[in-house]
Order: structure tokens, then sequence, then C-alpha cells
């Protein structure tokens, strides 16, 4: 986790831009974290995805799935364990 | 003055040397300002998260009952959609996870966004499907993402994509690549035996765009009466009974309907729900108290409704939002119309008034965030049929006026207050109209001019009797009584739809809401180029521009007018049938793959039949047109032709196939960057063609009440409504004749060579369809309106007018009596449709010059207003050519 857009504070205005949940400021979905960030569950940070090439990756070995897809919603979303 | 009003049209009096902004200013609310400024700051932004999970879940259940995976393929969609809620909203919910958010669905068209040099990008490319595209001007400004840059990328000049979902929009496309209503329809159009005709048709631009996978929802009105009375769980409760009804016994697609219905709620709930609890997250973090209050209200609000049907005007606004929503979520719509919501919300919004529950100024706010909420969305399609046809709008016509049930005035307080945000807080969505009738109180028609004059474009004006006399005549044979035409509502820009009343019960308390009871009633044959046409007929069968051959040879020698005539009736014909025939497949194949579920569920008398509205489910489905584009220029071709030509005898027809290949000695208009005729520059060769040109611009033009003109306007307005009855739609229902250009009147004639009317090649057509053509009509608004009433337009769905008027003219009160006259004046005499742009035309050419100060400047269009700044240069051009009144 490194930018705003894997933050679970970042709301997407546009493509371009967001706002902080926390701070209600402009932020740009490629800032560096603060330290109040909490990742927001995405595939790229879940058990079951496996990544192939560039943005592209599977979902338990059978199903396409993307790194930055936001995964909140979905039910065999697991975190990647964290050694 | 300087020298810019040199080249706009006037009629009367040149106007004062201070250009002059229009009259009435309102604010809006604090809370609606900012989110108004934060959408100004927004970009159109699309996602894959819908169409990810869309498409997963589609391929998991192969082999399943069609209904059934489409339906759980919606709710997969639905129910991991990621919450946003912006700080200050009162109104949740929206397509995507941004606030312009947008996504493809390459369940019905996969091809236009793929990367130009894929495949097959370039095989729809060859087939004619994405000509328009190229000669479209999209909106360089305002939200549009036109280039790609850094992380983003720019799909059809509008649409901006994170880099990161780029390779999954690819692999999800070409997952429905033989699969997507686009493709399928096209497998099987091609077995209509005239296909190749249809080719050609689309690459020569005669039509427009296709119908059944571009947007084949829209243009209609919505109806929420199901959710308002039963909720979400009453809903699924009716449908549980009904299966028990059903299940087993003959008519079986009832038992998957009903089962699809269900299916699709709870996708919906968990929607709503997702945002509830997003909502209170945000109270959880929320420091500032009065935002953690609505919050939480917020998120109690959401969490009731997801489930119960709303307890007072705050909860029935936000379903009704949902739904909305819900129905632009499942297919690429634009024009989905909520209709009368003033009177659909009133029995709410009256009681809440009269328990002491609500006052004016949260109303207007209320209302005022709901006017941001209709203008966030966004319709992700082609750039032909975003730029091209819609010039990025959406059409969200919301209607007021008109009639009640018992055939008394509906006009009623909170479309006064309606009209008021309309003022208070200028956005393009939902744009008005008002169901003008002469029982309309004198107070709610000058409360209209009221807004008229603040200058958005919107209401527009709309002749309730016409409108209920054309629906009489085309639902009768479906049962349509004069109670239940009075239901009616404008559908998308100016789409004449069917409604039905619906009985609302508050409290013990019947109120009858009227609301939208047919699919879309503009879909079929979508915008046929009248002056293309007949440039083909004067070239027999040849598009010049590409020397392609059309239609085969007409074979007459064009000696007398009347073979001319005979000769462009041959071809729109041919036009007609090849496009129905096409179109219908198209149609079948997206009832087939994609059947609707939402629209469907709220439509009557879907749940009633079990049926959804590809099976004839709505109450009425005759709902299928042809549309014309370029109705004056055409008719302005004829009377040059038909006085220079055969009666005067000033010139041969080969002269004019010269001047017309020639462009009358002028440099075309991409040659010279402008669209507008007025702006167009000579070549070397201008004075061969000079006496010709002269003569062509002389000819009779339509607008003046000039009898020779508007004799040959009547004939084709007479033989184009009947000449549609005569083909069959794929419910094997008659079709009608719809007249409107929203914008296709810039990309037409674009690759229309020069016409005989003196228009130049390249520059736009006349507007609307009873416009005059900019600078024609030189006798006065009402010489005009006789011209345009020449013939019957309750033969239609729809006529339309468009005027631009200099501030000055309407200002005061006597300006606002004398404005309200002037189209009573034209409604008393059968004209159906009429809008207004207030502006002195030179604040459009600052405007031109320098788009950046003038972000929030709104214009009417063709039935829409639109930013000013998010308009192609096509149609910019256009709307400052338009001859602006100084005088009434």
């Amino acid at each position: 986790m490194n930018t705003c857009t894997d933050c679970k504070f970042y709301l997407p205005v546009d493509v371009f831009k967001g706002i902080c949940k926390l701070s209600k400021k402009e932020i740009l979905p490629d800032d560096s974290i603060c330290d109040k960030a909490e990742k927001v569950a995405k595939c790229k940070f879940c058990s079951q995805y496996t990544a192939e090439k560039d943005y592209l990756g599977n979902c338990m070995s059978t199903t396409l799935a993307y790194p930055d897809m936001n995964a909140a919603k979905c039910a065999d979303f697991e975190w990647i364990r964290q050694n | 003055m300087d020298s810019s009003a040199e080249s706009i049209n006037y009629y009367g009096h040149k106007p004062a040397e201070q250009v002059e902004d229009r009259e009435k200013k309102l604010k809006p609310t604090e809370r609606a300002d900012r989110a108004r400024e934060l959408y100004f700051s927004a970009r159109s932004s699309t996602s894959m998260e819908f169409p990810y999970w869309y498409t997963r879940r589609w391929d998991e259940l192969d082999g399943e009952i069609p209904v059934i995976r489409r339906a759980e393929s919606l709710k997969a969609g639905f129910e991991h959609l990621t919450p946003v809620i912006y700080p200050g909203e009162l109104l949740a919910m929206g397509k995507a996870s941004y606030l312009r958010g947008s996504y493809p669905m390459p369940w019905l068209s996969e091809a236009f966004f793929m990367a130009s040099e894929d495949k097959m990008y370039k095989e729809a490319l060859e087939s004619g499907k994405l000509t328009a595209d190229i000669f479209t001007t999209v909106g360089k400004g305002g939200g549009n993402v036109t280039k790609s840059v850094g992380s983003v990328i720019s799909i059809a000049g509008k649409f901006g994509l994170r880099v990161e979902e780029m390779p999954v929009m690819l692999e999800v496309a070409k997952k429905w690549k033989n699969r997507s209503v686009d493709d399928v329809g096209h497998k099987y159009e091609q077995m209509v035996p005239a296909y190749k005709e249809k080719e050609a048709i689309m690459r020569s631009v005669i039509c427009m765009f296709d119908s059944g996978y571009t947007l084949p929802q829209g243009r209609e009105v919505m109806n929420y009466y199901y959710p308002l009375q039963y909720g979400i769980d009453g809903i699924i409760r009716i449908c549980e009974d009904a299966m028990n009804e059903v299940a087993g016994f003959p008519e079986m697609d009832r038992l998957y309907f009903y089962k699809a219905v269900i299916t699709m709620l709870q996708g919906i709930r968990s929607w709503i729900r997702n945002y509830a609890e997003e909502a209170s997250f945000l109270a959880s973090i929320e420091k500032e108290e009065k935002q953690k209050a609505e919050y939480l209200d917020m998120a109690s609000r959401l969490q009731h409704i997801s489930s119960d049907p709303p307890r007072n005007f705050h909860d029935a606004l936000q379903m009704l939002w949902i739904f909305h929503v819900a129905v632009l979520n499942e297919d690429a719509i634009s024009g989905l119309s909520p209709g009368r919501v003033g009177q659909v919300l009133y029995p709410f919004w009256k009681r809440d008034v009269d328990r002491g529950l609500i006052d004016r100024e949260t109303t207007i706010e209320l209302l005022e965030c709901m006017r941001i909420k209709f203008t966030e969305i966004d319709c992700f399609a082609s750039m032909g049929v975003v730029g091209g046809v819609l010039s990025g709008n959406t059409f969200n016509n919301l209607a007021i006026g008109g009639l009640k049930k018992d055939g008394t005035s509906a006009a009623n307080e909170l479309e006064m207050l309606i009209l008021e945000t309309g003022i208070s807080c200028e956005t393009p969505q939902p744009t008005l109209s008002v169901l003008y009738d002469e029982k309309s109180p004198e107070e709610f028609l000058l409360k209209g001019i009221e807004c008229t004059k603040a200058g958005a474009g919107y209401p527009a004006w709309v002749n309730n009797q016409v409108a209920m006399e054309f629906l009489l005549n085309n639902y009768g044979h479906e049962g349509m009584q004069l109670e239940e035409a009075r239901a009616w509502a404008i559908g998308g820009c100016l789409e004449s739809s069917p409604g039905s009343w619906m009985p609302l019960n508050l409290d013990g308390e019947i109120h009858w809401i009227p609301g939208g009871s047919a699919p879309a009633t503009s879909v079929g044959v979508h915008f046929i180029s009248l002056p293309k046409i007949l440039e083909t007929v004067i070239f027999d069968g040849m598009d010049m521009r590409t020397g392609e051959r059309i239609f085969p040879s007409h074979g007459y020698t064009l000696e007398t007018y009347e073979e001319l005539w005979q000769g462009f009736k041959d071809y729109f014909s041919r036009a007609v049938y090849v496009l129905t025939l096409t179109n219908n497949i198209q149609h079948d194949a997206w009832r087939k793959i994609s059947p609707s579920l939402v629209n469907s569920m709220l439509k009557p008398d879907c749940l009633e039949k079990g049926r959804d509205i590809g099976q004839l489910g709505a109450r009425y489905n005759t709902t299928f047109n042809v549309e014309s584009c370029g109705n004056t220029t055409l008719v302005n071709s004829l009377a040059s032709l038909k006085k220079n030509v055969y009666d005067d005898k000033n010139f041969s027809l080969d002269v004019y196939r010269k001047a017309i290949l020639e462009n009358f000695g002028y440099h075309t208009a991409q040659e010279t960057g402008s669209y507008s005729l007025i702006d167009q520059k000579p070549a070397g060769h201008y004075s061969e063609y000079r006496k010709i040109h002269r003569q062509s611009l002389d000819a009779p033009k339509f607008g003046n009440d000039d009898p020779y003109v508007d004799a040959l306007f009547k004939q084709w307005e007479d033989w184009f409504c009947e000449m549609t009855h005569n083909y069959r739609s794929l419910y094997d229902q008659p079709m009608y004749a719809c007249q409107i250009s929203v914008s296709t009147h810039g990309p037409m004639g674009a690759v229309t060579l020069a016409s005989p009317d003196g228009r130049l090649s390249g520059t736009t057509f006349s507007d609307g369809s009873v416009s005059a053509y900019p600078g024609t009509d030189k006798n006065g608004p009402y010489a005009l309106f006789s011209s345009a009433t020449c013939w019957n337009h309750s033969q239609s769905q729809n006529s339309q007018l468009n005027m631009k008027i200099h501030p000055s003219v309407v200002r005061g009160r006597e300006g606002s009596r004398k404005f309200l006259e002037l189209i009573r004046a034209y409604m008393r005499k059968g004209g159906f449709h009429v809008q207004f742009n207030i502006v002195d035309s030179r604040m459009l050419k600052q405007a031109q010059a320098d788009p950046d100060k003038f972000r929030s400047l709104l214009v009417r269009v063709a039935g829409f207003t639109q930013y000013w700044v998010e308009l192609g240069k096509q149609i910019q051009d256009e709307v400052i050519a338009r001859t602006e009144y100084e005088e009434l």
C-alpha cells in the first residue's frame, strides 16, 4: 500500500482526483499515503488473487480479475496474511 | 460593436453596443452551490466494477434460462458497486463510483471502445457503424476527458478510464465478442436481402446510428408507482405470490420473469444497504455535528427504503432517484425522463407540509440537490452517439403542468418550486417542459416564463392537446382513452410518451399519480438525413463525397419537379424499409440477450402480465418510430430546385450538379474550421458560381409565411407522417414519425455536400424540425409560426421549433406578458413545441473564444440544455448562427 487510492478513506471524485474522507481535502489517487491511512479491500490485497501480468490476474485460480478492483463487497475476499 | 457581431443573423434592429446578460439571477442554496462547484471540477469517468461482475456472473451461469441469467448478472453488478457519498449530499447514490461515473456495457456493444488498432474496431468501421464518429466533434471543455493524460486514458473523446483498468476492460470486452447484442444482431441482420444497402447507408451517414444495441432504452417516461406504493419487499412479495400462481401452468415465461425480478431487486436492495453502511461509516469518522447527523439520517433513510415504502417526501424523492439510476444501470440509455415528478411526489410533500414536517426552504434545498444528481448522469456510448447525437446530454426531462385524470389543471405548488429551483440552480438536468394547456393557471405559466427568461433554455413549451391527439391516434387501438391520454409526458428531449394513472394510497386516501406506461418510444429508424437523401437523388443514387453507390439508379430523368419528388420518396422509402428490417433484428437480439428487468418491473402492466417490456408486457407498445433530420434544409432545397430549375428555368440540373460538387466556389467547412454558413470563405473560382449561389440563397425560404415553400413543407410532412405507418415494428405495430434533430444536424451536415438552397458543404443543417434555417426567417416570429403550423402537428410524435431571443426583448413584467402571449399564439395555432435561447449572441462568441470564463454558461440546443463548453464546435457554430430576434 503506497498511494491514496489504496486507502479506505479515499473518496474518488473522478479518474484524476478524490477527497480524503478524514481531512476533506482534495487528493490525487497517486499521492503518497499519510500516517492515518488504512488499507482498503482490493483484489491485490486478497489471498485469493494471483497476479499474472500488468494489471491482470486471476481469482481463485479460475476467474479473470484485476488488482485494483475494490473488493469490499466481495464475499470471497480474504486479506493476505502478513508474515 | 465588435466585428464578430457582423457575423450574427439579426431579425429587427441590432442590439445595443454592450453585450447584454440575462435578466433573472437567483443564487442556489449554499449546499447546492458547493455540490455544483464539485460537479464543475469533476470529469466524466468510467470504471469496470459493474461490467466485471456482470460478466463474471454471466459466465458462471452458462445454460441458465436467459432472463434468470440476466437478472443474476445485474444483481452481481449492483451488489458489488462501491458506494460513494460526497460531503453535503442529501440524496445519495449514483451510477458508478465516481461523481460523473458511468461504465461500458459490453453485453450491448463492445467494439467501439476497443483500441483503434483492434480487429473488432476495424470490423465495425468497415460495416459503417462508426462512420458518424469520424465526423463528430465533441466539446473540448468542461468535464470531457478529450485526451489521454498520464494514468488516464480517454475513450470516445469524453470518458476517462484509469490505466490500471484498461487491460480488464479489453479482456471483458473480448468475452462478449460474438455474444453481445451488437454482434448477434449483426450476424442476423445480414440475412436481410438488402443488408448491403444498409451498410452503404450507414457509411454515407444517411442514417446516424443503429438502434438496438446503442441506446436500446430511453426516450420514455419512468413510472415510480410500485416502489413508492409497495417498497422493495412489497414488490418481492407480489412476485412471490404470482410465482405460486403460475408455476407449472402454460406461459411458463411468467414464472421466470417473476423470479428474475425478485433476483434483480435483491441486488438493488444490497446496493442500497451498502450505501447505508457507507453513510454510517462516514458518520463514525465525522467530527462536524451537523454533517454527522446528516450521514446518520441518510443511513437510516436508505436502510428503511431498502425494504419498505417511503415515509415522507425526502424518502420518496430518494426512492425515486434510486430507481431512476437503477434503470440507467441496466442498459445504455439516454432520455430516461422522470416525467411529472411534481405530481407524483405531491401527495408526500403536501402531507409533510400539512404536518409541519417540511417548509419551503427545505423543499428548495432538496429539489436543488435533485437537480445536481440528475446532472451527474453520464451515458457511456460511442463518440458518434454521445457527441454527434447527445452532445453529452442524457435528456432527463421533467414535465410540469398538463391535466389531471379528471381533466382539470394538474399544475401545483410543488411544481412552482421546481420552476424556482430551475432558476436558482441552473443545471442541464433535469430539463423542464411545460405541458401547456389552456386550463393552465396564469400564475403557473408566468412562473414558467420567469424560468425561460433566466436563460438556461428550459422550460420548453409543449402543447398538451396536440400531444394527446397524437397519442389517442397512435395508441387508441391498444385501448387508450381520453382520460389516460392526459397522463402523458415528454420522454427524452421531445418524444410524446404514453402514460397511465396509478392509485397511490397514502393513509387510506387515493391519489392518482401519472407515470410512463410504454417502453422506449424512440427506437427503430434513427435519424435519416433528408438533405443527404436528396443529394443521392440528384446524383442518381451515388454518394459523391465518397464515390460509393448507395441506392440503385432511380431511373428518372428528373426533367420535372414531380420526378425529383418521386425520386426522393423512392429513396427515402427504401432507406426506411431497409433500416426497419435490420433494426427490428437488432431489437430482437436485445430483448433475447439483454431483456429489461428494472424498467419492466416499474412499467404497468408488466408485473400484472408476468412479461417484460420486450415481450409486450407494457400497457402500450406502438413505440417504434422513424426520425428525420434536416427538414428545413430539405424543403428549402426542394423550393430552390423547383424555382430555379423547373419553374423559372434559370439553371439546368446539370449546372446545379456542378455547382454542388464545386461547393458554389467556396472552401469547405472542414477547411475553414467553422460549420456555420455565415463564416464560410470563397475560393478562387467563386465568381463562376456567384450567380447560381445568389439565386439559390434568394429562393423562397421556409419560415416567412411564404405559400410557395410552405406548400412543399406541408407536402413533405403529410407524406412522411403517413408513410411511416406502412412499416411494422418488431412488435408488429405501425411506426410513426419523429421529428427532432438533437445534435445530428452537425455531423450529418458535415458529410453532406452543398445543398441546392445555397447551404455550403460540411455546414450544419437547419436545427429542430420546424426551425427556420439560420438567418433566413426575415418576416418576424409570427410569420415563422404560420410556416411552422402549415401542417397538422398531431400527425407526428413531435415537431421542434428553436428560437433565439435577445434578453432585452423580454425584459421586465411587460416583457414577460409579451413573451407568454407569443408562446400562447404559437400553441393556439397548433404548434407542438417551442423552446428559446434568451441570450446575446455576442456572448456566445465570447464564450467560444474564451471558454474558461464561461464554465457555467448554459444554452438550449434542440430539446436539451447543455453547458456551452461541453458542446462540439459544429453545434456551437450553429447556435451562434441562429436568427436572433431583437423584436417580437
